[in-house]
C-alpha cells in the first residue's frame, strides 16, 4: 500500500483531466472548424451539449470518488 | 498449489444448457444472413439500444471479468480507470470517423486505405489490422483457459482448444446477425450476473459499511498511483489504455465498427456509442471489477475463508464459488462469463473473416456469386479460430492476463491509430507519409523494445522499469509519438506535390529500364545492368506507393473536411435535412424488378420528402430494434393514403409480416 502523498491522491485526477481534456477540447475544435457539427441544426446542438456534459462529468465523478475515498 | 473447486454433474448441465440457449437464440436469427452483406454488416438496420447492449457484451467480454477481478484485488477502485478514460476521444469518433465509416460504406479499416492512399497502403493496413485481431482472439481463447481452469483442473491448453472449436462452430454458422442478438442477450445477462456477485459478496461480508470500513482509503481511490508501481501505474495505462486503447477501440476495432456499420442511421450509430460510454461503461466496470473488491474484503474481514495461494487470475472464479450459496447460481455466473468471452471473439473472428473477404480473396477471387463468398467466409473464420489458438502461447508468458493485454495494446495499437487519425484529420497526410507511419514507425518501435532504457526511459514520468517486461504501458506514449513524429515528418518532406514529381520521375526510369532490356543482350552483363535492375526496382516499388495517390478528388468523403460531400455521395444527389414526422402505414406489394418505396402524397409531406430521398421503414414494433425493416428510395408518389408500396426485395429483405403495420422515416 502507498501513502496519500500528493502522487497518489490529486495528482492523477489533475493529469487525466489536463492531458486528456487537451485532447478532447482539441477534438471539439477540429469539429466545429471542419463543420462536421453544425450548430444551426437543432439536433446537432443537443449533441454538443451531450458531448460537453460527458467530459464534465466524468471529472466530476473522479473528483467525488476520490474525496469520498479519503475522507469517508 | 491452488485447489481445483469441486462440481457436481448438475453444474456442468447448467454450463451445457446455458450454452446451448444462447447460441440456440443466435442462431435463430442468423437465418436474416442473405449475402455476405448480411454476414458482417447485418444491413444497416438496428435500433440503437440493441447494438448499444450488443456493445456491452463484446467490451465486457474483451476487457473480462478476471483480468480485472485480478487487478482490483491487487490495487483496489482503480481497476475502474480503463473504463472511465474514453470520453476524450468521442467528439472525434462521433462526428469523425463513425460518419466517415457509415457514409462511405467502407467494408473494412483497409477498405478506407485504399480510398485515402493506394492499393499498397491497404495492404499494411491490412497485415497491421490482421496482427491486431488475432491477438485480441488469443487474449480471449487465454482468459476463457483461465476462467474454466480452476474449476476443471485440465491442462490449460486442453481448455482453450475445446473452447476454440466450440467458437469456430458457432460463428462459421451464425455471422454478424447471430453475434449481435446472442451479444444483446448476454449484455443484460452480464449486467446482472455482475451486480448479483457484488450483492451475494455485501451479504457474504454482512453489509456495505463492513465492506467500505474493511479496505483502506487508498484502495478505495478510482485512479492509481501517479507513476509506482511498475506493473500499475496511472500514467503508462492512461498513454496504454486511455490514449492507444480507447482510439484502438474506438477506430480500429473491425467487430466494433462492423456494430456501428449495423445500426440503421449514423445518428442511431452516436446514441450507441454515447449511451454505451456515459452509462453502460461505469457500470460495466463495477460489474467486472467488484470480484476482485469483494476478495480484498473477505481476505480481511474472514482470513480464514480465503485461499491465500489463488493465482490473480483466478480471483474471479475463487470470489463466486465463495460468495454464491447454491451451486446453481455459481453454474449460472461462470457460464455467462464464459459466454461472453465467447461473444468477444466470435465478434473479432467475424470481423477477420470480413477484412479477409473484402481485402484479400475478393479482390483476387472476383465476380463469383454470393454463396460462393459465404461459404469462403466460413472456411476463413475456422483458420482465424486456430490461428487465434497458436497465438495464445506468446501471451502465456506474462505474469496477469491485463499485462499480457497492456503489452498488447501499447505495440499493436500506435501505427494504426496514427495512420487512421492522420488520414481522417489531417488532409496534408500523403502517401508516403503513411507508409513512413508503418514501416519508419514499426523500426522506431522495435529500436525501442531493443533499448527501452534508452529510448523510453525519457518519457517514462519516474516509472521504474521492469528488465523482465521493460515499460509494459509507458512504451504507448514512446510509440504513439515515434509513429506521429514519422507521419508529420514525411507529410512536410514528401507533399502531394512532391509525390506528384516522385511518381513522374520513377515512372519514367521504370519505362527507360524496360527499355533498355528489351534491346539488351542477355548474356552480356554491365554495370548499366546493374543500375537498372538496382535502381529501376527501387523506383518501381516507389511508383506503386504514389501511383495516383496525389488528388484532391481522392479526398472526397473520407476525410472529416469533406464529410458533407460523403452525405452526398451516399444518397446521390443532395441531402434533404429539412425535419419531418414518421408516420404508421400499412404496406402493400407492387411488382416491380427496380427497388424503390411509393408513399402517399400526404405522408411524402408530413415527412417532408422529394422523390429521390433515401427512406427506411421498419416493423412498427419497437422492441423489435429494426430486425425487420428496409432501406429504399421514394419513388413517385400515389394518392392511397396511409399506405405505402413495396417492391418484392424489399418484401423479403425487410422480412416484413402481412398485416403488420410499418413506421416510415426520411433519412436524407
Amino acid at each position: 500500500m502507498h501513502e496519500l502523498t500528493f502522487f497518489r491522491t490529486w495528482l492523477p485526477v489533475i493529469y487525466l483531466y489536463g492531458v486528456g481534456g487537451i485532447i478532447f477540447f482539441s477534438g471539439m475544435v477540429v469539429i466545429f472548424k471542419a463543420k462536421t457539427i453544425k450548430r444551426e441544426r437543432q439536433r446537432h446542438q443537443r449533441w454538443i451539449k451531450i458531448l460537453y456534459f460527458g467530459f464534465f462529468y466524468y471529472l466530476l465523478l473522479h473528483v467525488f470518488l476520490t474525496y469520498a475515498a479519503l475522507n469517508f | 498449489m491452488e485447489q481445483v473447486i469441486h462440481t457436481s454433474p448438475m453444474f456442468w448441465i447448467i454450463i451445457v444448457g446455458y450454452f446451448a440457449l444462447i447460441l440456440g437464440f443466435g442462431s435463430y436469427f442468423a437465418r436474416y444472413n442473405k449475402d455476405t452483406n448480411d454476414f458482417f454488416f447485418s444491413g444497416r438496420r438496428f435500433s440503437w439500444w440493441l447494438i448499444t447492449m450488443s456493445i456491452v457484451a463484446t467490451g465486457v467480454g474483451s476487457h473480462s471479468f478476471l483480468k480485472y477481478s485480478a487487478k482490483a484485488f491487487e490495487h483496489g477502485f482503480s481497476s475502474t480507470m480503463t473504463y472511465m478514460n474514453d470520453w476524450f476521444f468521442v467528439p472525434f469518433f462521433l462526428f469523425g470517423w463513425l460518419p466517415i465509416v457509415y457514409y462511405t460504406r467502407i467494408r473494412s479499416i483497409p477498405d478506407y486505405f485504399e480510398r485515402r492512399f493506394n492499393r499498397n497502403v491497404r495492404i499494411l493496413a491490412t497485415i497491421a489490422i490482421l496482427g491486431y485481431m488475432i491477438g485480441y482472439i488469443a487474449i480471449g481463447f487465454l482468459t476463457m483457459g483461465k476462467t474454466l481452469q480452476p474449476l476443471l483442473g485440465w491442462d490449460l491448453w486442453t481448455i482453450i482448444w475445446v473452447v476454440a472449436i466450440i467458437a469456430g462452430i458457432y460463428i462459421t454458422f451464425g455471422g454478424q446477425t447471430a453475434v449481435i442478438f446472442t451479444d444483446l442477450a448476454q449484455g443484460f445477462v452480464l449486467i446482472f450476473a455482475g451486480i448479483l456477485i457484488f450483492m451475494l459478496g455485501i451479504n457474504y461480508l454482512g453489509g456495505f459499511d463492513i465492506f467500505w470500513n474493511a479496505l483502506p482509503p487508498d484502495f478505495k481511490l478510482p485512479l492509481a498511483h501517479f507513476n509506482k508501481p511498475a506493473n500499475f501505474n496511472f500514467v503508462g495505462i492512461f498513454w496504454q489504455d486511455g490514449v492507444a486503447g480507447s482510439v484502438g477501440f474506438l477506430f480500429m476495432n473491425q467487430g466494433l465498427i462492423m456494430r456501428f456499420m449495423a445500426t440503421k442511421s449514423v445518428n442511431e450509430g452516436r446514441k450507441a456509442a454515447a449511451f454505451n460510454i456515459l452509462l453502460l461503461l461505469p457500470i460495466s466496470t463495477v460489474v467486472t471489477s467488484n470480484a476482485g473488491w469483494i476478495g480484498k474484503a473477505i481476505s480481511i474481514v474472514t482470513p480464514e475463508a480465503w485461499d491465500a495461494t489463488v493465482k490473480l487470475d483466478h480471483v474471479f472464479t475463487q470470489v463466486a464459488a465463495l460468495v454464491t450459496t447454491s451451486e446453481v447460481v455459481f453454474a449460472f455466473i461462470i457460464a455467462a462469463v464464459a459466454a461472453a468471452l465467447m461473444s468477444t471473439v466470435d465478434t473479432l473472428i467475424n470481423a477477420v473473416a470480413a477484412v479477409v473477404i473484402n481485402d484479400i480473396y475478393r479482390p483476387i477471387i472476383k465476380d463469383r456469386d454470393e454463396k460462393h463468398y459465404l461459404k469462403a467466409a466460413m472456411f476463413i473464420s475456422a483458420g482465424a479460430t486456430l490461428l487465434g489458438v497458436i497465438t495464445t502461447s506468446f501471451f502465456d508468458n506474462f505474469p496477469t492476463l491485463y499485462e499480457a493485454h497492456g503489452f498488447f495494446h501499447s505495440t499493436m495499437t500506435p501505427p494504426l491509430v496514427i495512420a487512421i487519425f492522420l488520414g481522417i484529420f489531417w488532409k496534408r497526410y500523403t502517401t508516403l507519409a503513411a507508409v513512413a507511419t508503418f514501416i519508419v514507425g514499426a523500426y522506431l518501435m522495435w529500436l525501442g523494445n531493443a533499448y527501452p532504457a534508452f529510448l523510453i526511459g525519457p518519457f517514462d514520468h519516474g516509472i521504474q522499469m521492469n528488465p523482465e517486461h521493460p515499460y509494459s504501458y509507458i512504451r504507448a506514449l514512446y510509440n504513439t509519438l515515434v509513429c506521429l513524429t514519422s507521419g508529420v515528418l514525411f507529410s512536410f518532406i514528401f507533399t502531394r506535390k512532391v509525390e506528384v514529381r516522385i511518381e513522374i520521375y520513377t515512372a519514367k526510369v521504370v519505362a527507360n529500364a524496360r527499355a533498355y532490356f528489351n534491346k539488351h543482350d542477355a548474356n552480356a552483363t554491365s554495370t548499366r545492368d546493374i543500375y537498372y535492375v538496382v535502381w529501376g526496382g527501387f523506383c518501381k516499388i516507389v511508383n506503386s506507393f504514389v501511383k495516383n495517390a496525389a488528388s484532391d478528388e481522392k479526398l472526397d468523403g473520407i476525410t472529416v473536411w469533406t464529410l458533407d460531400k460523403a452525405r452526398e455521395l451516399f444518397k446521390g444527389s443532395m441531402p434533404n435535412d429539412e425535419p419531418g414526422l414518421e408516420p404508421i402505414v400499412r404496406w402493400k406489394i407492387e411488382e416491380s424488378d427496380e427497388s424503390f418505396m411509393r408513399f402517399a402524397q400526404n405522408q411524402m409531406e408530413e415527412m417532408a420528402a422529394n422523390v429521390g430521398d433515401l427512406v427506411y421503414v421498419s416493423d412498427k414494433r419497437k422492441w423489435l430494434g429494426g430486425l425487420k425493416s428496409a432501406h429504399s428510395v421514394y419513388a413517385e408518389p400515389h394518392h392511397e393514403d396511409g399506405v405505402v408500396y413495396l417492391t418484392p426485395d424489399l418484401v423479403d429483405a425487410g422480412q416484413f409480416v402481412q398485416g403488420r403495420l410499418l413506421r416510415a422515416e426520411k433519412e436524407m
